[in-house]
């Protein structure tokens, strides 16, 4: 279950604006930076092979959470940070993934209740992620329709934002519409062609066209 | 299937609904079966309606049956379904997602689903639980085989590995076992099949 969330967070997170690189912001700081320092975790984490050193990234996520938390308890910023934190968590600790998920779901429900726009739609983007790709009931919260209803109120929200297309892709091929998730892929690899060179766009773009070539060889 | 129909294929590790459908054609023997954890070894299929639309094995009538073990439907209809003759036209359909499948039961679709033992035992757990039913329960039947491919092993490799795999449990591979959700291996004891030890 932990697995699924790897490639989660690589798409659930855009590279936020930070003061600066690594190292780590100190304590005493604004929920923007903590919420910029739980996303850099989260990107450190997917390149991360060393099990030991993700289950630190995710402690410190967590940390910077309840930190964010303290300052702003209903900042959309915060109850996001806390989500992705508790995806980290989830991977570090797969034998206690179902309820780390199953909390993750429950901030991402509370911070799209504060403000649905945070980071291009997030909240329902990464909800729609982790439904769609965690196992299915009994066994995990994973529910692919309730995914694609997400996932669509990303791709109605922020219908520019190449991850939310990806994310309505991937809702769709889970749920049987091979035509409707080969149209958004094609849709989303033109939107990221359109932004501006970067990680976050080879990222984008080499997910649309692997996802492409795998329909192609069905 | 391609690859255990293969010349290199020696040793199966298979689901029972599999191994029911396809043993024969793949000339499977049973070698042990499995000890799941927080199964056993053996569970019961529990096949599932709205309440209040199928009374018996003839009122499913053009209905479609949905099951994880769909891939197997003569192990849904001889084995987990054995004592529910089904009419010819009902239609066997594997699927993956059973939370769809159960939502559909419950909109009144013409479709009931066919849950494993973890499946069934999660029932309660869901919000429209009240709209379901348990029509039957199959008897007790395996959960998994280990099973020899084709004759390809030894009598003498056959005894060794068979040995082995029944130790595991007491030799202290827990965290081998564990992995693979396991608690270890127990001789065969399908329906209408006996091994000796």
């Amino acid at each position: 279950m932990g697995c699924a969330l790897i490639a989660l967070v690589v798409v659930g997170c855009r590279t936020p604006p930070r003061p600066a690189e690594l190292p780590r912001i100190p304590k005493a700081s604004t929920v923007e930076e903590l919420a910029a320092a739980i996303a850099a975790d989260a990107k450190r984490s997917d390149r991360e092979p060393d099990a030991k050193i993700r289950a630190e990234l995710a402690a410190e996520a967590n940390n910077d959470a309840a930190a964010c938390l303290a300052r702003e308890p209903q900042a959309a910023a915060c109850l996001y940070g806390r989500a992705i934190a508790l995806g980290l968590e989830a991977r570090a600790h797969p034998t206690r993934a179902g309820e780390l998920l199953n909390a993750m779901l429950g901030s991402l429900a509370d911070a799209e209740a504060v403000d649905p726009s945070y980071d291009e739609a997030g909240p329902a983007r990464v909800r729609a992620l982790v439904l769609i790709r965690a196992p299915g009931w009994p066994l995990g919260p994973g529910d692919a329709e309730t995914g694609l209803v997400a996932a669509r109120r990303a791709a109605t929200l922020r219908p520019q934002y190449p991850p939310n297309l990806l994310a309505l892709a991937e809702a769709l091929a889970k749920t049987g519409d091979s035509n409707g998730a080969r149209e958004n892929y094609e849709h989303a690899r033109a939107l990221a062609q359109a932004q501006p060179a970067g990680t976050d766009r080879d990222g984008w773009l080499r997910e649309a066209d692997e996802a492409l070539l795998r329909q192609s060889d069905r | 299937m391609a690859k255990l129909a293969g010349p290199d294929a020696a040793l199966a590790f298979v689901p029972y609904a599999f191994f029911f459908q396809h043993g024969t054609e793949l000339h499977l023997t049973p070698l042990v079966q499995a000890d799941v954890t927080g199964i056993g070894t053996q569970e019961r299929w529990t096949l599932v309606a709205k309440v209040g639309t199928v009374s018996g094995p003839t009122s499913l009538a053009g209905y479609t049956i949905l099951s994880m073990a769909g891939y197997a439907p003569e192990f849904v209809r001889h084995a987990a379904l054995q004592a529910w003759p089904l009419p010819s036209d009902v239609k066997i359909e594997s699927t993956g997602q059973l939370l769809s499948a159960l939502r559909r039961v419950a909109a009144g679709e013409h479709v009931v689903a066919l849950l494993d033992q973890t499946q069934a035992a999660a029932l309660p757990t869901l919000p429209f639980a009240a709209q379901l039913k348990a029509l039957m329960q199959s008897p007790p039947l395996p959960v998994a085989v280990v099973a020899v491919v084709n004759g390809r092993l030894s009598a003498a490799r056959v005894q060794a590995l068979r040995a082995g795999l029944l130790k595991m449990s007491r030799a202290g591979d827990a965290d081998t076992l564990g992995q693979l959700h396991l608690q270890g291996f127990v001789l065969p004891q399908l329906p209408g099949q006996t091994v000796a030890p």
